[in-house]
């Protein structure tokens, strides 16, 4: 599921008729929520609790502390819900909240992952690209657990700042816009953390592809 | 030489940070296609995405993080269907 890209005060967008209902379907659900209403909240936790509890996965590498993210979001959700303005979207609120919880568990674990500095990527070594080619990842190959091990070890080891960069713009489909927003950095601050990300984790697939077969 | 490419490597690296599929700025599709170099490491960026992509369910969750995520939220009577979340009406 992607998000439609739109600002909920920003009529100039066009969206098509279905997200439009679906918007408006959800502004009504969370009105009630904002009103109280215990089915409308659950309605919400309904709809985000995958995302959320595979964003606190993501983010931390570690099951318990996405459930830990998971109940500590919508727990503050559902004690601040009274105050939420309407002038994002819910997911952006519920994100910014899950990615704060996140961050915070990291902040405990930092010894454990350490940090290292990723750069843009290096032009000299461009020249090399050409050398060898990758074909498209056979379903076998995407299918392998050991395969999807390395893809999970390789993105822990990006920095959390990029790391939540590529979780909420590539996996997650939140707009650049959204995700500055959530992240509460410029969008063109996200679009560099973007590239680098995706280019580490080219980089990481490349060393991991240099040593097996395809 | 070198500058340029490394001028043109920088607009290519801007395009990456963009949306993969997004419309994209005529100087650098015009370029991909005539410089192997940048058109295979856009290529081998769009394959590390998708591949991340396929390999993550945004939605999945399992069934006991959801139970225990309504229960602690007291909403346990409104569980998802199927999920059976209303433990302490079962245990009373």
């Amino acid at each position: 599921m992607s998000y439609p890209k739109v600002d909920y005060q920003d009529s100039t967008i066009q969206v098509s008729q279905k997200n439009r209902n679906e918007i408006m379907n959800e502004i009504e659900i969370v009105k009630l929520a904002v009103q109280g209403d215990r089915a409308a909240f659950a309605e919400i936790v309904k709809k985000y609790q995958g995302r959320i509890y595979n964003l606190g996965l993501r983010m931390t590498g570690n099951e318990q502390d996405a459930e830990d993210i998971l109940q500590e979001t919508f727990l503050s959700a559902l004690q601040n819900i009274a105050n939420f303005a309407m002038k994002s979207a819910i997911y952006t609120w519920l994100y910014r909240i899950a990615v704060n919880f996140g961050l915070k568990k990291l902040q405990h674990r930092k010894k454990q992952y350490g940090h290292i500095d990723i750069d843009d990527p290096d032009t000299d070594k461009l020249s090399h690209e050409a050398l060898h080619d990758w074909p498209d990842f056979n379903e076998r190959k995407v299918n392998d657990k050991h395969f999807q091990e390395k893809l999970n070890e390789a993105m822990m080891e990006l920095p959390e700042k990029y790391r939540t960069v590529f979780i909420l713009r590539d996996l997650h489909e939140v707009s650049t816009v959204d995700t500055a927003k959530i992240l509460n950095i410029t969008e063109s601050n996200t679009k560099v953390r973007l590239m680098r990300a995706r280019n580490f984790l080219k980089d990481k697939l490349e060393d991991m592809l240099s040593h097996e077969e395809l | 030489m070198k500058k340029e490419r490394n001028i043109m490597f920088d607009q290519v690296c801007l395009y990456l940070g963009q949306d993969l599929d997004s419309e994209p700025c005529k100087i650098i599709q015009e370029h991909l296609q005539v410089c192997d170099n940048c058109e295979i490491f856009v290529d081998k960026i769009k394959k590390t995405v998708k591949l991340y992509k396929t390999t993550n369910d945004c939605e999945q969750i399992p069934t006991q993080v959801t139970k225990k995520l309504f229960s602690v939220l007291n909403l346990d009577d409104l569980c998802p269907e199927g999920e059976d979340c209303d433990q302490k009406k079962h245990q009373h």
